[in-house]
């Protein structure tokens, strides 16, 4: 079961290749108005990206939850704790 | 849910993709565009999940495609749906089937609203295709429980008519390529079974009006089957209820690259980029085992699992050949050797006839098909590779990036799956020209073979006893010639492209003359060669477009259609002629066709010649057939 800092890890991955910038940075209060790509289309890139590299399914209701970055990595500790 | 194995998969394909995109990046960056997107669409596969596509898109997006050579197309989506995910990946096949696409969104549920106001953005795009990207949650057809045939028909007739109403919109005031969609039946019902054996039920409802849609099709309008993409996607997989929720996504986003490589395969065939022939190894291809060493008694075909396997390959062939794809063969053999399967083999479906060039030699294969793209007088784009070798596949691949290579699974059973699912030889239509084109094509392997007797080209053009039929855009014609100016690039002055719908209107005009020119010999009948659209400008007659079917070049029919467009220009009371040539990457071939003719240059484009002048080196050895009754003579 993966830890905090690891799933952290990971997620800045595919945010790194999800916006196509190798040097971008993650942190817990980070939200979409903080970078210009993350507009409602890369919103769904990048919850179908997590879902692959995480192995997860996010419900609707779990979409519209993820307003950050802390947010998702809750989320995430969740669900690989479950599984 | 089992959460490693998503994650190995997703790990691995990100990795060689991740590569990719690099070198992609590289390339772009050292303006090798053209490296950049071979490099780019090498990766891409229908199935290839969303979040990999996106990537792709992206990457997509810093490529100059105009630098690259593809057609430009303006695609315009309608749909009561979200599509915004969809424009990025459906230009990214678009670009694999050979186009620069701008693909534009009407914003979201506006349909009706966009196709009935003459002012809408959908107009102000000037479309080359308006997509009307339905699907069956956009159709209220419903009846109650044990409804009578009546009021059936009467649901299924109101649902048809506003489709209609569309179109004849559509048609009227943007003189485009109209793609609607046939619906996809939905996985669930509360009925169940009952919902498809019912008359009244949802899924007979939606199969009735798939079913009538395809008659109600008239010309001008192209019908994109996506029940057959999401039968073959998988309808639970397909029917993603949560993104419809969420974000009002029709169908799995994971389908998408599907979705949009079935529909660019389609507009590659409604606009003349699809593959015209199928060039066939031969041992371990269409038979199993090695015909030079097992002999004819020992290959596997017929009896047997595989030999089976090898038959229903040879009848999917024969199928796609009797449906206009000319047939090739390249295999490493003693040709004698090679064709007595065709000619001796009882259970061999393919005959020796059926090929129209039969190639068995021991030259590399890459040479081997520069030869056969010669002698049919094709572009090596216009071929399709199929070899159970990799290696003879990858050195194809390598030599001649142009023609598309199949890769066959090592299982025969699989052949006709590997063949069919990249689409190759998608159609918008059929018609009869379409099965005599194997024919023709044959037919000229034979002109070749008589030309090589011939030391003096005019005894052999002599030889040949061509006659010309000149007609006008009369509806048997009009798909014809829209699909030549369609698909015309290395004989065609001036890259002009008319759908079926502006070419007819165009016709009607006073001032427009269309034309077109069939040609038959001895040896057969070429079908229609050539169009021409001629616009009245004062005392000039202007030649807008003039294009020719590349496999009779070099039979004096440049000679010919010279003289028909001067006598038009005669009975029209014109002084000159005005002959256009627009360069484009691949009509160089035409580039001094007006100064062979006598011509002279005005301007960059505009060649002149005054109708008094003489006619030297117009000689032709073309009669002209007694003219048919032209509508707009």
């Amino acid at each position: 079961m993966p830890d905090r800092p690891e799933i952290v890890g990971r997620l800045e991955t595919v945010f790194q290749d999800t916006f196509d910038d190798p040097a971008l940075r993650i942190h817990d209060a980070m939200t979409a108005a903080d970078l210009d790509d993350w507009d409602s289309l890369q919103h769904i890139v990048l919850v179908l990206a997590v879902e692959r590299e995480f192995g997860v399914k996010l419900n609707p209701a779990e979409v519209g939850k993820l307003e950050n970055v802390g947010k998702m990595v809750d989320l995430l500790l969740e669900k690989t704790a479950r599984v | 849910m089992p959460a490693s194995p998503v994650r190995e998969n997703g790990a691995a394909a990100g990795s060689s993709l991740k590569a990719t995109l690099a070198q992609v990046r590289q390339a772009t960056a050292t303006g090798a565009h053209r490296h950049a997107l071979s490099l780019l669409l090498a990766e891409l596969a229908p199935e290839t999940d969303y979040v990999d596509l996106a990537r792709h898109a992206k990457a997509l997006d810093r490529i100059d495609l105009a630098a690259c050579g593809l057609r430009p197309l303006r695609v315009a989506l309608l749909a009561s749906h979200t599509l915004e995910h969809f424009a990025p990946v459906l230009r990214l096949f678009l670009a694999q089937a050979g186009f620069a696409a701008t693909i534009t969104l009407a914003p979201f549920d506006t349909v009706a609203a966009s196709v009935l106001d003459p002012d809408s953005a959908l107009y102000r795009a000037r479309p080359d295709v308006v997509w009307l990207f339905a699907t069956q949650r956009d159709l209220p057809l419903a009846l109650p429980p044990g409804a009578g045939a009546a009021d059936r028909d009467a649901a299924i007739a109101a649902a048809i008519a506003d489709r209609r109403a569309l179109w004849d919109r559509l048609r009227e005031s943007a003189g485009c390529l109209v793609l609607d969609t046939l619906v996809e039946l939905p996985a669930e019902d509360p009925f169940g079974n009952l919902a498809g054996a019912a008359p009244w039920g949802r899924r007979a409802l939606l199969r009735r009006y798939d079913a009538a849609l395809a008659e109600a099709a008239l010309t001008g309008v192209v019908l994109f089957d996506l029940d057959h993409v999401a039968a073959v996607y998988g309808r639970r997989r397909w029917d993603d209820a949560r993104w419809w929720f969420h974000s009002r996504h029709a169908f799995a986003i994971d389908a998408s690259g599907l979705v949009a490589h079935a529909a660019s395969r389609l507009l590659a065939g409604a606009r003349g980029l699809a593959k015209k022939c199928l060039v066939l190894d031969l041992d371990n291809t269409l038979w199993g085992g090695v015909i030079g060493d097992d002999g004819l008694a020992g290959i596997r075909l017929g009896a047997g699992a595989d030999g089976e396997a090898f038959v229903a390959f040879q009848l999917y062939v024969r199928a796609l050949k009797e449906r206009g794809v000319i047939l090739a063969a390249c295999s490493k053999n003693d040709a004698e050797t090679a064709a007595s399967v065709f000619r001796d083999h009882p259970d061999s479906v393919l005959r020796f006839e059926d090929f129209a060039v039969f190639v068995a030699n021991w030259d590399n294969k890459a040479d081997n098909l520069r030869d056969i793209a010669r002698r049919l007088n094709l572009g090596l784009d216009a071929l399709v590779f199929v070899d159970d070798n990799p290696m003879e596949r990858d050195i194809v691949r390598r030599h001649l990036p142009e023609v598309a290579v199949v890769d066959l699974p090592e299982d025969p059973s699989g052949y006709v799956t590997a063949l069919a699912a990249p689409g190759w030889f998608e159609a918008a239509a059929f018609s009869a020209e379409d099965a005599e084109r194997s024919r023709y094509y044959a037919d000229n392997a034979a002109r070749e073979a008589v030309r090589s007797r011939f030391v003096d080209m005019g005894a052999y053009l002599h030889s040949l006893e061509m006659v010309a039929t000149v007609g006008g855009a009369d509806p048997f014609h009009l798909p014809r010639m829209a699909q030549l100016i369609g698909k015309s690039n290395q004989f065609h002055l001036t890259g002009t492209r008319y759908g079926e719908a502006e070419l007819a209107a165009l016709a009607a005009r006073p001032d427009v003359t269309v034309r077109h020119i069939r040609l038959a010999d001895r040896f057969g009948d070429n079908g229609l060669i050539a169009c021409l659209l001629l616009r009245h400008d004062g005392g000039d007659l202007v030649v807008d477009t003039w294009v020719m079917s590349c496999r009779v070049l070099g039979r004096s029919v440049e000679a010919f259609t010279v003289g028909l467009i001067r006598d038009i220009a005669r009975a029209e009371g014109c002084g000159r002629m005005v002959g256009r040539y627009v360069r484009s990457a691949k009509n160089g071939l035409v580039a001094d066709l007006y100064q062979r003719f006598g011509f002279t240059q005005a301007n960059e484009t505009d060649w002149v010649f005054d109708l008094a002048a003489p006619t030297d080196g117009w000689t032709t050895w073309i009669q002209r057939a007694p003219a048919p009754d032209l509508p707009h003579a």
